[in-house]
């Protein structure tokens, strides 16, 4: 028992803590999420219920980690230090998840990781989560004069997902660039960065270019519904 | 699967084509069968050594590891690169005293997609404690779920009364993951929506094991209607991402898809809230 926390957090770290089987764990887990959208922003409780997800997305059950992961995503901005200290280097399953929460967390902060992650990591699922953050990353919480950088940045990133070896991290980057295009012209960037992530698309639409049927299925969808939004 | 194997630096088609060319290093050997297959590699010289890989080990006086070892990861990569000539020699296997090199050669028999093949599988599947542990209860005498999951592969939509008794035979196997490849293979041979059912019960089994087994089945038999299922699995994001890939790209029962559709929005769809 933590004596900084309110009983009530206690109490849920302590059902984690003590779950016996995977089942058991997977409950507490979920019990712990749900009171994670209530707690105040940056508390001890907001602080101790993160770094328990943390933990979690390294166990073995994917129940878990995926409720973990919705977990920290409701946290939001709160999550992001945390998760950027604790990236696992030695379990590319655990890894994943938090690159995964940190896409769809989208805070800038996160870039870094993003762009690494994509460029490097040996685990393709991690690369495929890296792909679709750096089409998430919520350009309005920049300053103007940084935002063009950064624009930049995340297609490079993108550009090497969609040239990754492995289909779903093509597949990933596809739907990056499907969030991305519409948000860096709101955002004001130059046209030739929009040209060139559309040309990317285009191309994982191609037949003749893309082997995998899902990724330029996925890719002619993208197309079709950026140019109905416009 | 994973990219890390053993010397899992990233090597070119040459390098891998002469490490399995090579005969001193086992382990060498080894890892190119597997690269050149998980590769894909079209290069003219790949198939004969693969071939060759193989043959060492069916020709072998006796049951030699070395070679053994390497001929599982050749029958592997001649499935991969679909490679329809080797269709007799992935038979002769079959009857191999090994059962991870039966294993192996039943896997790429379904992936040739050759239907004359089903005899010699039902054969396998057929023969004295086929389906009872064997070895200290660790498997069955014959590699059952890679033998169902073949016959599937080659049946489909091909209404085969006498395939389906055999295949009916295991629906009540004491393996789930057993289980789960018989439904699959009749699901594919009927395309009768009662043979998912047991496979969307196994969806929530409380071992992952199982549960991954009935997912890459379902996957695999191409059922659409299995979408949403695959998509709520208490299993990992990746293993359910290439399971709505098969339903995307493999229909049961209609054509590969030439173009967007509904049902192909409503699965990506699915596939996008995994990545």
């Amino acid at each position: 028992m933590n004596p900084e926390l309110s009983p009530n957090v206690n109490e849920h770290l302590q059902a984690v803590e003590e779950a016996a089987s995977s089942e058991a764990l997977l409950h507490a887990t979920r019990s712990l999420v749900s009171l994670c959208a209530q707690l105040e922003p940056h508390s001890n409780d907001q602080q101790a219920a993160i770094l328990c997800l943390l933990e979690l997305l390294g166990t073995n059950n994917p129940g878990a980690a995926v409720a973990a992961v919705d977990g920290l995503i409701a946290c939001g901005n709160a999550a992001v230090e945390p998760l950027l200290h604790n990236l696992d280097e030695h379990n590319y399953g655990a890894r994943a998840w938090a690159v995964r929460a940190l896409a769809s967390i989208g805070d800038p902060r996160g870039l870094p990781v993003l762009e690494r992650a994509v460029a490097t990591d040996i685990g393709p699922s991690v690369r495929r989560a890296a792909a679709r953050g750096l089409g998430n990353l919520q350009l309005e919480q920049l300053l103007a004069a940084e935002r063009p950088r950064i624009v930049e940045r995340c297609l490079r990133g993108l550009a090497l997902g969609c040239a990754d070896g492995e289909w779903v991290v093509r597949y990933a980057a596809v739907v990056g660039l499907e969030g991305f295009l519409p948000q860096a012209s709101a955002a004001g960037i130059p046209g030739a960065i929009a040209k060139e992530g559309r040309s990317l698309l285009e191309q994982r639409a191609l037949t003749s270019e893309e082997d995998t049927p899902v990724v330029y299925l996925r890719a002619q969808q993208a197309l079709e519904n950026l140019s109905g939004a416009r | 699967m994973d990219p890390s194997s053993p010397q899992g630096t990233p090597i070119s088609e040459e390098e891998a084509l002469s490490r399995l060319r090579q005969q001193e290093d086992t382990s060498q050997r080894y890892y190119a069968a597997w690269w050149l297959g998980r590769m894909r590699s079209q290069h003219p010289e790949a198939i004969p050594l693969l071939l060759q890989a193989l043959n060492g080990a069916l020709d072998a006086p006796s049951n030699d590891p070395d070679l053994l070892f390497v001929a599982r990861n050749a029958t592997r990569a001649l499935g991969k690169l679909e490679a329809k000539g080797a269709l007799p020699p992935l038979l002769r296997a079959l009857q191999h005293p090994d059962h991870g090199l039966r294993e192996a050669a039943a896997r790429s028999i379904g992936e040739l997609g050759d239907a004359s093949a089903i005899p010699a599988l039902v054969a396998r599947l057929q023969l004295p404690g086929a389906a009872e542990a064997a070895s200290g209860g660790l498997r069955l005498g014959e590699p059952c779920e890679a033998l169902l999951e073949a016959l599937g592969e080659l049946s489909e939509g091909q209404a085969n009364p006498e395939l389906s008794a055999v295949l009916e035979g295991f629906q009540h196997h004491s393996r789930p993951v057993v289980r789960s490849a018989a439904c699959r293979a009749l699901l594919q041979l009927s395309g009768d929506p009662r043979w998912a059912e047991p496979m969307l019960t196994l969806l929530h089994d409380g071992q992952l094991q199982v549960r991954r087994a009935a997912l890459m089945d379902l996957g695999a038999s191409g059922w659409r209607p299995a979408g949403q299922a695959l998509a709520d699995c208490l299993a990992e994001n990746s293993l359910k991402l290439i399971a709505l890939k098969g339903l995307v790209e493999a229909p049961l029962g209609c054509p590969a898809p030439q173009a967007l559709g509904a049902p192909e929005r409503e699965l990506l769809n699915l596939m996008d809230q995994l990545l």
